[in-house]
């Protein structure tokens, strides 16, 4: 570490001077804004907004389009929480826990104190995850050195067995959803032999199905029509903010603890592969809950279980940040979309970023703790502007979703062709929502398929045919003794607790 | 028959699809490489197989389907098919003003007149932006 320091702080310098640039600064800016909106609006996530997004970046500058990228993520985790503390209806899926007890406070005139404590949280979290991030990718980059394919093959397989049986619901349906990604992504000329596969003669199949395509097709367009199906009445009333966005003494005292905890925890649930935001705040709460003096009090408006979830979410944006960025391995849906968005500026995450496009990562990283601090200056002060988002009717949102869908999958290609299969898939989307299928692992398997079928196949070229390579190679073994693990643990909880073992 | 195993049928016949095509895989005849490309996808379809079977004849999932108000859903999934179509045709910026409206209305907005406004407000500041500023080719239609 010690003679990596000096260089650190030069290329943190570097990065901070190009995310302060004027324009770089605006970048940030717009992110963090859109962000915020994204968070605050239930139905729209930083996935869906970064694929929407990326065709229309694709003339820009990547340092401009990440700092935009980064600053959409991380405003989306803090946006969430607004919406889950006033409407009990969380604006993400990583806020939902943040509604226990964060609604319960707000009904009970406390809705300054619980906003405070996420907004003041976030940020906490935000830049410890983003030194961390910092000190961790570096090191971890110097290790992926000595990978080869076989690793990130045995990579790969465990971020998508974890997200597949992590997603909530049954495994089988986790697997399902990670078996149509792959399959899905199979589709194209396969570049080692250069055949066309799954394509019919179909001209505009050859290159594959992008991830824009697929993403903007299940999430956006699929829960457009979800939404239409079900919640119609749902109409959204938002608790009024009667004090100001603030803490009390006893407020800081406990919520401190909980930021602490909810950072900590984050943080590490982020780096794991598949895990993620969701799980980092129910976990947070968890420990939050066990801890406490007063369990009780939980349900009923506890400030520490929105502290320390909402620091989880935010921390665990920055943890996730540390496999795509040093690994080239992403480990969630927002992550696997900025995945393509690096691929579609021919650029590789892993190692070789570090090296080759050092001014991105570190003006990225840099932009993520400029993002930080114009959040906290957003948010505190402007809630009010923020709650009034969620009187934009729902039907007009989300019929201009739609709109905008159309309009970022046809400029990918200027084809009408695209913007039908990104309806297909709308449509496969609604199904797999009514049937209660995750869409998240479908999304990473579309992504990392490609990327997962040609570790393999160059493993075993290099093997020779060998098949043990993969267990014979100690890295590799230990991952995939993990990825067995991870996948039999949830029939084995279920056999623990049908049968009473233990 | 349960939801799911509906469900599981139509996996089923996706599944084999997929695996009958995948077997169609041209495995170029050189020997450059050890495994072909029609190993991974065989792998994928017939897994994928397994898991729909199971699907059709393991445990049933007692949680049950939420209602859907299909009147709402299949009007609005038409118009937004009558609007790809029309996309490139009619040009973007009459078919997106007057998707938006009719769409919102479909999902229940009632207030005519606020909507149209603000379907033709998105719709010239989308192209305002993305058209005139980012240079995006939207299609102009018969504007053009």
């Amino acid at each position: 570490m010690t003679a990596l320091s000096p260089l650190l702080g030069n290329h943190l310098a570097d990065g901070f001077a190009s995310a302060l640039e004027p324009l770089n600064l605006l970048f940030g800016l717009v992110g963090v804004t859109a962000g915020t909106a994204i968070g605050v609006l239930p139905g729209i996530g930083p996935a869906l907004a970064i694929s929407m997004l990326l065709p229309v970046t694709f003339g820009m500058d990547p340092v401009g389009a990440f700092i935009l990228f980064g600053g959409i993520y991380y405003g989306a985790m803090y946006g969430g929480s607004t919406t889950s503390i006033l409407v009990k209806m969380p604006g993400e899926a990583s806020s939902v826990v943040t509604a226990l007890d964060g609604f319960e406070m707000a009904r009970r005139g406390r809705a300054g104190a619980a906003l405070a404590t996420a907004a003041i949280g976030s940020f906490i979290a935000g830049t410890f995850a983003t030194v961390m991030l910092m000190v961790l990718a570096p090191a971890l980059v110097e290790l992926a050195l000595e990978f080869g394919p076989t690793e990130y093959f045995a990579l790969m397989a465990l971020a998508l067995t974890s997200v597949g049986g992590l997603s909530g619901g049954s495994g089988l349906k986790g697997l399902v959803a990670i078996l149509g990604g792959l399959a899905l992504g199979t589709i194209g000329i396969d570049v080692q032999t250069g055949q066309p596969r799954f394509t019919f003669g179909v001209p505009g199949l050859l290159g594959g199905i992008s991830v824009v395509i697929a993403t903007v097709g299940l999430f956006a367009v699929g829960e457009v029509f979800w939404f239409a199906a079900t919640s119609q009445a749902t109409r959204t009333r938002s608790l009024a903010v009667a004090a100001g966005v603030k803490l009390n003494r006893q407020d800081w005292r406990r919520s401190i603890p909980a930021w602490l905890r909810g950072t900590v925890i984050g943080f590490f649930v982020g780096v794991l592969p598949g895990a993620g935001a969701t799980v980092a705040s129910f976990l947070s709460y968890t420990v939050e809950r066990r801890m406490a003096a007063r369990p009780e009090v939980f349900g009923k408006g506890a400030i520490e279980g929105v502290a320390g979830p909402e620091a989880a979410n935010n921390a665990s944006a920055g943890g996730s940040l540390v496999p795509l960025l040093a690994l080239g391995v992403p480990g969630s849906g927002t992550t696997a979309v900025m995945l393509a968005a690096f691929q579609m500026y021919g650029l590789q995450p892993g190692p070789l970023l570090f090296t080759q496009n050092s001014h991105l990562v570190w003006s990225l990283i840099a932009s993520l703790y400029v993002s930080n601090v114009l959040l906290l200056v957003l948010n505190l002060p402007m809630i009010r502007v923020w709650v009034r988002l969620l009187q934009i009717p729902r039907p007009l949102l989300f019929a201009a979703v739609l709109a905008f869908a159309t309009l970022g999958v046809y400029s990918l290609n200027n084809n009408i062709f695209d913007v039908g299969l990104t309806y297909g898939l709308g449509v496969v989307g609604f199904f797999m929502r009514r049937h209660n299928i995750p869409l998240a692992p479908t999304i990473l398997a579309v992504v990392l398929g490609p990327l997962l079928e040609q570790e393999f196949r160059r493993s075993i070229s290099i093997s020779g045919g060998d098949l043990t390579v993969f267990l014979t190679r100690p890295v590799s073994a230990a991952i995939l003794g993990t990825v067995v693990l991870v996948a039999i643990y949830p029939a084995v909880k279920r056999l623990v607790e049908e049968r009473r073992w233990l | 028959m349960s939801p799911d195993r509906g469900l599981g049928i139509v996996f089923l016949i996706v599944s084999a699809s997929y695996t009958g095509a995948a077997m169609l895989i041209n495995e170029p005849s050189g020997q450059y490489t050890v495994i072909g490309p029609r190993l991974v996808p065989l792998v994928i379809g017939v897994v994928w197989i397994a898991c729909s079977l199971w699907i059709v004849i393991g445990p049933k999932d007692r949680t049950g389907l939420s209602a859907v108000e299909w009147s709402v859903v299949c009007p609005s999934a038409l118009a937004f098919l009558v609007y790809i179509l029309a996309f490139e045709r009619v040009g973007y910026l009459v078919a997106t003003a007057v998707f938006i409206a009719v769409e919102s209305s479909l999902l229940g907005s009632r207030n005519w007149r606020r909507d149209v406004i603000v379907s033709i407000g998105i719709t010239v500041s989308v192209y305002i932006v993305f058209g005139l500023l980012l240079g995006l080719r939207l299609p102009e239609g018969f504007l053009g």
